[in-house]
């Protein structure tokens, strides 16, 4: 790879990784907030990730292999807010009134007596 | 309050200490790039970056014990197993530092010997103390393991988290005793080294730092322990799954097989994705509490825990993690402006946030607040934030200046050290350094006054 190849490929996954995080921040704060503009601009970050996707698959002189990783990534950056989210609603939801909410000195949720 | 949380409160004491000390010798290591005669012939850099690094290690461990002593009697319901040992050695602990530093500073050197090995310095970046001192920080640790695993014992109960944490002391303590063999082969030594170092930071470290953030969201949010368990087990699954071979990224050019090559870019290129998980899940934490906590800088320190974590772990060595650029990159202040920006994201700003929830009980606060935290909080994080951005440029330079085009000779090392990206990407970190010095000193100032300023910043609760 040339110096500036490493350097350009280097600044692009940066980007593609802070992009995703931003992406999954976006799409948080969206569940929250539930207007047009949230949702949107959690879309355009991960568009903006795809793009940052796109442009290390055709531009940048990796191998074959590095650029399905590059993909296949993406497709879990996609999957991880939502499922990390559904899986946070269900805990809390199923949470209700037990005495688990206490702080932990008067609930110690034993998993084994020893 | 238990003794374990008498203790925990000297561990922190020492381990501000120890920042304060690491604050210092990286402000001199970082003097020396601008005017390499400074202390010339009094202290070197190497020196000064050695007592730099390790100080960071002891000041981020003392900070971990310190949360665990913490947190332990009140998860399981007694007093910490073995205390009165843990006392003992924590006097040890602190002189044997001292006496580490005072060595590294005023002899340095030994020969290449047995003796040198013994009393001045094993040799292995970040865990250097000689080896009687290393010997020391072994019975520490084992004693540490002891009083989690005792209490458990003598309770006669674990819960989730503490089972956890006692299996993951096991391999911490065990990959920390790779500080000690004399290995004259290179790649044979790099090869255990980087066991120690990657697999403490990537693997053992974050499972307990994951256990001490559960320990704390519960104290801090009132979030349920299901919820935490269920989480924790996960986040450790990923995290091992993806970190562990993970551990190939320094394998890449250290004389070890070509077939890590692949195994190591593949799977740390997987390691930010359970980071982005973390990230996720502080999201619906901030939201879910609509901002509102009785200890705001332990909120925002932890919120810039898992922000940390993700960008200066994940996004920053994602960008150095496939054999491609690392080729390029290796060593470089590329690597350095990671390292930097991965130990503060991680875990630094993890021990400051139990920091405030510890002060929070022991001053009897209702509410912590304040204009102080914030000013330290962003000084810390944007001198932090800015320093990496600076080394960025540097590494750049470098990666390019003296590895691509110059082929790593030494003039090309010269030129790129001397090229003017390359110093002023140095000074910038100097100066972006006093601004995180700066907030350094309000912490200090903060931690030490919280509670007791006139007029009360905080409003003392009702006696419990
Ligand atoms: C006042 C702030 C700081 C300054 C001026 C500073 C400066 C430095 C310097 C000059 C080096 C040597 C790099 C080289 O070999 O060229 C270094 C190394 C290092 N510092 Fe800092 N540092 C500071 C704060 C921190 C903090 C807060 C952390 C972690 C939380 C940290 C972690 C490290 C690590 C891990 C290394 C070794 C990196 C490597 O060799 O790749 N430093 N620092
Ligand atoms: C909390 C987690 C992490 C911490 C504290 C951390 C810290 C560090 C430090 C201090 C170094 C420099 C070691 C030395 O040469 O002295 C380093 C190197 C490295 N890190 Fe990380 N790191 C973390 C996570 C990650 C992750 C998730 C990745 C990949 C996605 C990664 C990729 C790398 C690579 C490739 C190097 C080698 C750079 C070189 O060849 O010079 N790190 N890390
Ligand atoms: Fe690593």
């Amino acid at each position: 790879m040339s110096g500036l190849a490493t350097l350009e490929t280097g600044l692009l996954l940066g980007l593609y990784a802070l992009l995703a995080g931003i992406w999954g921040v976006l799409w948080g704060l969206a569940q929250f907030r539930q207007t047009q503009i949230c949702g949107r601009s959690a879309a355009a970050a991960y568009g903006l990730h795809v793009l940052a996707a796109l442009t290390i698959i055709l531009w940048t002189p990796l191998g074959f292999g590095w650029k399905s990783l590059i993909v296949g990534s993406s497709l879990v950056f996609l999957a991880i807010p939502p499922m990390t989210w559904r899986l946070l609603q269900h805990t809390h939801q199923k949470e209700g009134s037990e005495h688990d909410r206490q702080p932990s000195q008067y609930s110690s949720r034993i998993v084994a007596r020893l | 309050m238990y003794r374990s949380q008498t203790l925990a409160l000297k561990y922190f004491s020492a381990a501000i200490t120890l920042f304060g000390v690491m604050t210092i010798t990286g402000l001199i290591s970082a003097y020396y790039y601008l005017n390499p005669d400074f202390l010339l012939g009094i202290l070197p850099f190497n020196i000064a970056k050695i007592l730099h690094i390790n100080t960071l290690v002891m000041w981020l461990l003392m900070g971990f014990m310190g949360s665990i002593y913490w947190f332990l009697p009140a998860e399981l319901g007694r007093e910490t197993a073995g205390i009165w040992a843990a006392e003992i050695l924590f006097y040890v602990f602190c002189a044997a530092v001292a006496v580490v530093a005072v060595v590294f500073i005023f002899i340095q050197y030994g020969g290449s010997n047995e003796a040198a090995l013994w009393f001045i310095n094993q040799g292995r970046k970040y865990v250097e103390a000689p080896r009687w001192a290393a010997l020391g920080i072994v019975v520490i640790m084992v004693v540490f393991a002891y009083n989690v695993i005792g209490t458990a014992i003598a309770a006669r109960k674990t819960t989730g988290i503490i089972t956890v944490l006692m299996i993951d002391l096991i391999p911490l303590i065990l990959l920390y005793l790779i500080a000690f063999p004399a290995i004259s082969n290179m790649s044979a030594d790099l090869f255990w080294w980087w066991w120690l170092v990657h697999l403490w930071v990537e693997a053992t470290w974050e499972v307990l730092i994951g256990c001490i953030m559960a320990l704390a969201l519960m104290q801090l949010l009132g979030t349920s322990r299901r919820i935490v368990e269920t989480w924790l087990y996960i986040e450790v699954a990923l995290v091992l799954g993806t970190g562990i071979l993970g551990l190939g990224h320094h394998y890449f050019w250290i004389g070890t097989p070509n077939y890590w090559l692949t195994i190591g870019g593949f799977f740390s290129a997987l390691e930010p994705l359970p980071l982005l998980g973390m990230v996720v899940h502080a999201v619906y934490d901030a939201g879910a509490q609509h901002m509102k906590t009785t200890n705001r800088p332990a909120f925002y320190w932890m919120m810039a825990e898992a922000f940390g974590n993700f960008i200066g772990a994940g996004v920053w060595g994602f960008m150095i993690t496939l054999p491609q650029i690392n080729l390029y990159a290796h060593g470089t202040q590329w690597t350095v402006s990671h390292g930097h920006f991965a130990f503060w994201g991680a875990y630094s700003c993890g021990v400051i946030s139990v920091l405030y929830l510890v002060l929070q009980k022991t001053r009897n606060l209702a509410f912590v607040d304040g204009p102080l935290w914030k000013w330290s909080f962003a000084a810390l994080n944007l001198g932090l934030v800015g320093m990496t951005g600076a080394l960025l440029v540097s590494g750049f330079v470098q990666a390019f200046v003296e590895r691509a085009i110059g082929g790593s000779t030494l003039n090309a090392f010269i030129s790129g050290q001397e090229n003017a990206w390359f110093v002023d990407g140095m000074v910038a970190r100097f100066l972006l350094a006093l601004v995180f010095t700066a907030g350094y000193v309000v912490l200090v100032w903060d931690v030490l006054t919280l509670g007791r300023r006139a007029p009360a910043v905080a409003a003392v609760a009702p006696a419990q």
